[in-house]
């Protein structure tokens, strides 16, 4: 007989526990109850189904899912005693989430807490560059999701140059080679124009790694644009949300990374043409400005020709006013000579009228002369120098 | 055009792009206009060409390359 101490065993008998359930070979599959975060540190839940129960724990980083009670799981990792309360609890390792409903809620549960965080911020999507050269690709080499990718690929345009990294896109291994993907790539981000992750359809399941934080994480942080195109149009993943572009398909994908070539080429063409048009308007120009020139030129000397009709019309005008004002003036002159004529002395004279001076004065009054006074007597042809003999008063 | 210097498409379509901007001005030095829609038409010509004659090329990342940051 074997005598042990307390602790010493239950050191046996955690030994033997490990032993005794391989972690790669075992899993157990339950519902969440009482689950529970100590500390920030600490994660406690119990594991059970109709008749049974187990404790679980595990620390927070080792929680790579959001759990809440009524989840069904699969928990893998090892028993153990706990010496200090003897008290038996599962040391959980891994946790798989297990149903559609589980991974439905657990997506929710994730989403929110992704979107809380920023991680779907539009303000943060960067632009794709419009022709990109390198492109860095994440997905299985051997899934149709990559020969769909490449065949659209070169379909639409030329002169890419495509790194792949061959991952697994499902199963257990799938999010950390993924995530190796990225941290390659980003560590080259500088030879990237765009990174693309794609892998086809499968139901929520095969998904899985799409949903997961760590992928989320890792294209949050990707210093490369990045395009996703997972699943059918129909399927919403993390992984979608997160990308810079969402893609509805492997081939969208594709149609999101590189122009169609033969729009491009008809850009070129209309382009080209356009410039021909231009140029030939711009060779006008000069041509124009010329025959505008003579326009003005022309326009000028009619200017002035008009010009110069308007003054001699107006000095036409203005000869003709003269012209009528002389015939006025002149009329005038007529009328006045014509009164000066009537008393023009010379004209009564002419009729036999005489006139008498005295010392060179008219006589008008017989009293301003002396009888034997001297007198002139005006005629009209000639005059007569006498003495007054006498005078009647 | 000649020269067979490897295009980058990106850099000779924005070039072009510049060049349809710059006759939408409105003063235009003939002398310049003519040089520019000379380059213009032989980036578009080139820019073509690049599309009917060249791939593209896809090449795996190696595991000892991967290896690299699996530090």
């Amino acid at each position: 007989m074997h005598i042990f101490s307390v602790s010493q065993f239950i050191e046996f008998l955690n030994d033997a526990l490990v032993t005794l359930t391989p972690r790669d070979q075992i899993a157990i599959e339950g519902e969440v109850s009482g689950f529970n975060i100590a500390q920030e540190q600490w994660v406690r839940f119990d594991l059970k189904d109709e008749s049974g129960l187990i404790n679980c724990f595990l620390t927070v980083w080792q929680l790579k899912q959001p759990l809440e009670d009524g989840m069904k799981i699969r928990v893998r990792g090892y028993p153990k005693v706990y010496p200090k309360y003897g008290k038996f609890s599962f040391v959980v390792q891994e946790i798989e989430l297990a149903g559609e409903g589980s991974l439905k809620r657990a997506f929710e549960l994730l989403k929110k807490k992704l979107a809380a965080e920023g991680l779907f911020a539009p303000e943060r999507k960067r632009i794709l560059p419009r022709f990109p050269k390198r492109v860095a690709l994440i997905t299985s080499a051997e899934a149709a999701a990559y020969t769909d990718f490449i065949r659209i690929l070169n379909n639409r345009w030329a002169g890419v140059e495509v790194n792949l990294y061959h991952t697994a896109v499902q199963g257990a291994s799938a999010v950390g080679e993924i995530v190796k993907a990225f941290a390659y790539f980003n560590e080259h981000a500088e030879a990237y124009d765009v990174l693309v992750l794609v892998r086809g359809g499968g139901s929520m399941e095969d998904l899985q790694a799409f949903n997961s934080e760590e992928i989320a994480r890792a294209i949050y942080g990707c210093r490369i644009p990045v395009v996703v195109g997972v699943g059918h149009e129909r399927d919403e993943t993390l992984a979608d949300y997160v990308a810079d572009v969402r893609a509805s398909t492997p081939s969208n994908a594709a149609e999101r990374v590189v122009p169609s070539r033969e729009e491009i080429f008809g850009t070129l063409n209309f382009t080209a043409e356009h410039l021909c048009e231009r140029m030939l308007g711009r060779a006008r120009e000069p041509l124009r400005a010329i025959e505008h020139a003579v326009y003005q030129f022309d326009h000028f000397w009619r200017e002035v020709g008009y010009k110069m009709n308007d003054t001699i019309r107006e000095l036409r005008g203005a000869t003709e006013k003269i012209a009528q004002k002389i015939v006025v003036r002149r009329a005038a002159l007529n009328e006045r000579a014509r009164v000066l004529q009537n008393v023009d002395p010379q004209r009564v004279l002419g009729r036999g009228y005489s006139v008498v001076y005295v010392a060179g004065r008219v006589l008008k009054d017989a009293a301003q002369v002396d009888t034997g006074g001297q007198i002139r007597v005006q005629l009209n042809n000639g005059a007569l120098l006498g003495k007054v003999i006498s005078k009647e008063l | 055009m000649t020269s067979k210097k490897p295009v980058d498409f990106a850099k000779d379509f924005a070039e072009l792009e510049k060049i349809v901007a710059w006759f939408e001005k409105d003063d235009v030095d003939l002398e310049e206009a003519f040089k520019k829609f000379e380059t213009g038409l032989e980036l578009a010509a080139g820019l073509k060409e690049y599309l009917q004659t060249v791939e593209n090329r896809v090449t795996e990342i190696k595991k000892k390359f991967k290896g690299l940051v699996e530090e």
